[in-house]
């Protein structure tokens, strides 16, 4: 995973319907390039059974020491 | 125990109110007393309802003398973080575009504290719809910290770790979503509780960010924060999220000794960068852990690098969706800082941030993997104790997500895993500010963390310290 380019966020959020200067778009890809880094690692790994509701399992199950 | 009813903790001003050793209208007043002289040089307060409170306050009186307790908190006033809707009262949300709304409706904690028989003081201050850790509100001014009037008090519930602090209220509502309860626990130097996702309702509580938003009191002891959470917590046909069940007895949890409890301590990224001065309160910490029976190990955690990022994209995307009509409409009503941050929403694909949602329960289990021999982990809040409001104001600079990244870097991994977390006062540095660790459990075993908490608040007196007000 790569984090988007100004330009590519200029082109997202005309797309969300809140379009935004060349000055912001440099300055989110600025902001939320270290998130996209630090993910990097997992994006793109995950298996397909494998849903957001996990999480709720994991968290339910009872986990003793 | 002191004669002054505002420094008595929460749980032993319900006990004096229920024997009549104080009225509700001495100890109300004795709050006021205090608001009155701190709130010009902390702005902790969103607003102070005195009239309202003292008439609540004869009527508890009232209903007292006749034998009607409302609960276990009947009398006490409290003030909470202005986000909680209470039907008919304005409720800010720290932001200029809900200067005037009007709540129709009473959020579910506050209404189960209301049912326990508390009553209003006022609202606090916050940052701009919980979107800032470090107390700065640009509509409002900053809250500064009463251990430093300089210094930032940590955010977003950042009246809330003041008026704590300063004992204006004997607790208040918080609200966690990236470090929110925590980071001004720390730097205020008061004890606050992170709750599992799903441990407390979030009915009728602003939203920030649906899968990471958790309701938590702030309060001067593990104690008071156990019979809060005990108040609370539960199922609610008001928000579905919230899970059922019987309930652990948390106040009796904090009777518990931790002798044989394994605490561990993380081998890397907790640790690493500290302040020399947060590095000494942890070891001092551990000593006393130790000292009273515990056992420290190390453990070996996944990367919490990975668990921040994956926090980031989440927080970002559902925060921007939230905002997205205001950010459409009347984007030139909010702070530069908070408008800077909802806009980078905007950049994540659909697909990041559900990789991010699916990875979650992986994550959670691989969390709970390592730490499988443990009973908690115990970590540093954040790297360095408050900052100054100066220092911190950073805006909407192109630095800005870079400096408050920094500053959450310990608290997002929790946010992410969904897990409960308390923060509780651990040290002062040598120039006087607070250091607090964060004592991190399993889901839903917010017990443990009060056991502890508890324990070590026996041995030490950190939280019982009261800043000077001249």
């Amino acid at each position: 995973m790569t984090k988007p380019s100004p330009k590519e966020i200029k082109a997202m959020a005309d797309v969300a319907g809140l379009p935004v200067s060349a000055d912001v778009a440099a300055r989110i890809a600025n902001s939320i390039g270290p998130a996209f880094e630090g993910f990097a690692a997992v994006a793109g790994t995950l298996p397909l059974d494998l849903e957001p509701a996990s999480f709720l399992l994991v968290q339910a199950a009872k986990v003793s020491k | 125990m002191t004669t002054e009813p505002a420094l008595l903790s929460l749980t032993e001003v319900a006990q004096a109110i229920a024997q009549k050793r104080f009225s509700s209208r001495e100890v109300t007043l004795a709050c006021l007393g205090r608001v009155a002289q701190w709130q010009p040089r902390l702005n902790a307060f969103m607003a102070i309802e005195t009239d309202e409170a003292l008439a609540a306050a004869d009527a508890a009186d009232a209903a007292l003398a006749k034998g009607n307790v409302s609960g276990a908190l009947h009398g006490v006033p409290l003030a909470h973080k202005d986000m909680y809707y209470e039907a008919g009262k304005i409720v800010t949300c720290g932001s200029h575009i809900r200067r005037d709304f009007v709540a129709t409706t009473t959020s579910t904690a506050l209404q189960r504290l209301k049912d326990a028989g508390t009553i209003r003081l006022g609202s606090l201050q916050m940052a701009e719809f919980a979107y800032g850790p470090t107390g700065h509100n640009t509509h409002y001014g900053p809250v500064h910290n009463p251990w430093g009037l300089d210094r930032v008090t940590g955010g977003s519930s950042s009246g809330s770790g003041a008026a704590v602090a300063a004992r204006l209220t004997f607790a208040a509502l918080g609200s966690d979503t990236g470090g929110s309860i925590r980071m001004p626990a720390h730097f205020c130097g008061v004890t606050g509780l992170k709750t599992t996702v799903g441990r407390v309702s979030r009915a009728g509580a602003m939203p920030l960010s649906q899968s990471l938003d958790t309701v938590g009191p702030l309060a001067r002891t593990a104690l008071d924060c156990a019979l809060l959470l005990g108040l609370m917590a539960g199922t609610d046909p008001d928000d579905p999220t919230a899970v059922g069940g019987p309930l652990p007895d948390y106040m009796a949890a904090t009777r518990e000794s931790i002798k044989g409890l394994k605490i561990g301590v993380p081998t890397a990224f907790y640790v690493d960068d500290l302040d020399p001065e947060v590095a000494r309160a942890l070891d001092e910490t551990m000593t006393v852990l130790k000292r009273d029976g515990a056992e420290i190990v190390q453990v070996e955690l996944p990367d919490q690098r990975q668990l921040t990022a994956a926090c980031q994209l989440v927080l970002a995307v559902e925060a921007a969706a939230f905002h997205k009509r205001w950010m459409i409409e009347r984007p030139q009503d909010y702070g530069p800082q908070v408008l800077m941050r909802l806009q980078n929403g905007l950049a994540i694909p659909g697909v990041s941030y559900l990789e991010a949602m699916r990875w979650r329960g992986a994550a959670l289990a691989a969390y709970l993997a390592a730490v499988a021999g443990v009973d908690a982990v115990i970590a540093p809040v954040a790297p360095v104790a408050a900052p100054t409001i100066a220092e911190s104001d950073v805006g909407n600079s192109p630095d800005a997500e870079a400096v408050i990244q920094r500053l959450t870097r310990f608290t997002r991994p929790i946010n992410y895993l969904g897990l409960p977390a308390l923060a509780i006062p651990s040290g002062f540095t040598k120039s006087g500010l607070p250091v607090g660790m964060q004592l991190i459990g399993r889901s839903f075993d917010e017990a443990m963390l009060l056991r502890i908490g508890a324990a070590f608040q026996r041995a030490t007196d950190f939280h019982a310290r009261v800043p000077k007000s001249a």
